[in-house]
């Protein structure tokens, strides 16, 4: 590979990253092949860590099988499971297993997903978590050691998009100031209120990936209104998705409109769809991406 | 306050399946605010236990459960704690504990401890404090985030919650809403922007 993650962030190439699940089991061809899908268009692939508090492969596991197939891992670290022992330990493993990207956040309580009644962590929060990757970078531990070889990670964190929601913007505030190299934002569909975000946090000087969802139903653009949170699928959206006898071929359209007005904002798009990436190859050259 | 609710009966009954000639010790303090080990309520489980054939000895209401001088201070305030065979305790866990530390018959609880709380204006106020042992209250206007956020956040909201309300119980304010408030109330915002580091877990 040409460029690694940090190398594109520095670069003025407009990126793409994928979201791929590892899978719920140790077979894991299904989501390698999702996976080979994305060569040469996406810059960077994030491996979900048991998203939803549902049970997969560990994610330093499946970006390992990513890097030997030559991609470009993005892992995903939430601090649900693991207390700042374990994190440390994992980040030190994937570290000298080649990774070096990563991506930090809380995580989702176990009660949403299919162990409700395990014990939640959250020995660090994420800005804890970031702060915690930047002291490995420095050669020592969270405990003040020095180690036996450091990391240099290239680290993101995520946020979401709602410039009304002061909280929001002042732990994103807080992850940059604790070293955040790239941030990747929840969905966007309502491109006026992703620019006021940017302009609401352009003092950060942060590169902003916009996470995209290509919607597939009516049903699922309601379902994201009232369930997800920071998620607004404007009302002209939901009509066009009503509106046409193909939900899914228009769900495409409108992401490719949205992923060309986001290239006049963002540093790149982070694309998570339901399902597979099936459609992601199409979606990316409707959008005039054609890939490196 | 000690937050706790009352076990099921049955639950009760099978915890008490191979005792008999049982002693009850109520808890005049926390426990008798929440109706689940005051006077009336351990006359009602004295009833319900006898109807269901088991044998209580006698019962006694210290001030406090949980600060029971003595197995003496128990004699004096109902002798027939000398007949018991076993004590279930209408308190919080630390009520049990007490009572289990000065006697030698098996004790048993008869409630379930949820948190420490408090009620205020008729609305019981429930996981006010996890005890964390370095309080760092103030530093949140007067509001816990380490008892009141299930994730124990300290720099911040997650991602989860919707129109103020907490991701993992949609009926709970997501606490870090009414942070915001408050120091916007008081005019201290600034706090928001402080990094917080993580809570410490030892036992020292
Ligand atoms: S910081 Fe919170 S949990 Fe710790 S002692 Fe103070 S109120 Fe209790
Ligand atoms: S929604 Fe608020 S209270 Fe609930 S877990 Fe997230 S930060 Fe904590």
């Amino acid at each position: 590979m040409l460029f690694n993650l940090r190398e594109k962030l520095n670069s003025s190439k407009f990126l793409v990253t994928a979201e791929v699940s590892p899978p719920r089991g140790t077979k894991f061809s299904v989501p390698l092949e999702d996976a080979r899908q994305l060569k040469g268009i996406a810059d960077a692939i994030n491996v979900t860590d048991n998203q939803c508090s549902i049970m997969h492969m560990s994610s330093l596991a499946f970006s390992k099988l990513l890097l030997d197939e030559g991609h470009e891992p993005i892992m995903q670290l939430t601090c649900r499971d693991r207390n700042r022992i374990g994190l440390q330990s994992d980040l030190l493993g994937a570290y000298a297993l080649g990774i070096r990207n990563i991506c930090v956040m809380t995580g989702d309580f176990p009660s949403c997903g299919d162990h409700p009644g395990s014990k939640p962590v959250y020995d660090l929060d994420s800005v804890q978590l970031m702060q915690l990757v930047r002291k490995l970078d420095s050669g020592i531990n969270f405990a003040g050691n020095n180690l036996d070889g450091g990391t240099s990670f290239c680290a993101g964190a995520v946020s979401g998009i709602d410039p009304e929601k002061p909280l929001q913007l002042i732990k994103l505030e807080k992850k940059v100031r604790c070293g955040a190299d790239f941030i990747q934002t929840q969905a966007v569909y309502d491109v006026g209120m992703f620019e006021e975000f940017m302009e609401a946090t352009s003092h950060l000087e942060v590169p902003v990936i916009a996470g995209l969802i290509p919607l597939k139903s009516l049903g699922m653009a309601e379902f994201m209104n009232k369930n997800i949170s920071g998620i607004h699928v404007p009302e002209e959206i939901m009509f066009r998705i009503k509106d046409s006898p193909d939900p899914v071929e228009e769900g495409l359209s409108i992401a490719s409109e949205t992923i060309k007005e986001l290239m006049k904002l963002s540093r790149g798009v982070h694309i998570m769809p339901v399902g597979s990436h099936k459609n992601t190859p199409r979606l990316l050259s409707m959008a005039g991406i054609s890939g490196k | 306050m000690i937050i706790t609710s009352a076990k099921p009966l049955e639950e009760i009954l099978t915890l008490l399946k191979d005792e008999d000639d049982i002693f009850i010790i109520g808890c005049n303090v926390c426990a008798a605010k929440l109706k689940t080990g005051g006077e009336p309520e351990v006359l009602e489980m004295i009833r319900q236990l006898e109807k269901n054939r088991k044998h209580v000895v006698g019962w006694a209401l210290p001030t406090a459960a949980c600060s029971v001088r003595s197995f003496d201070s128990l004699v004096q305030k109902n002798e027939k704690i000398n007949e018991a065979r076993c004590i279930l305790v209408m308190g919080c866990g630390s009520g049990v504990s007490t009572v289990a530390s000065v006697t030698e018959v098996p004790v048993f609880g008869s409630n379930d401890t949820l948190s420490l709380g408090g009620s205020s204006e008729g609305k019981l106020l429930s996981d006010q404090c996890i005890m964390c042992g370095k309080c760092t209250i103030g530093e949140f206007g007067g509001i816990c985030p380490k008892s009141r956020c299930p994730k124990g956040l300290l720099n911040g909201p997650c991602g989860g919650a919707i129109d103020g309300m907490c991701e993992v119980n949609r009926e709970n304010d997501c606490v870090w809403t009414l942070i915001y408030n408050r120091l916007n109330k008081i005019k201290r915002l600034d706090l928001l922007y402080t990094v917080h580091a993580p809570q410490e877990h030892r036992i020292d």
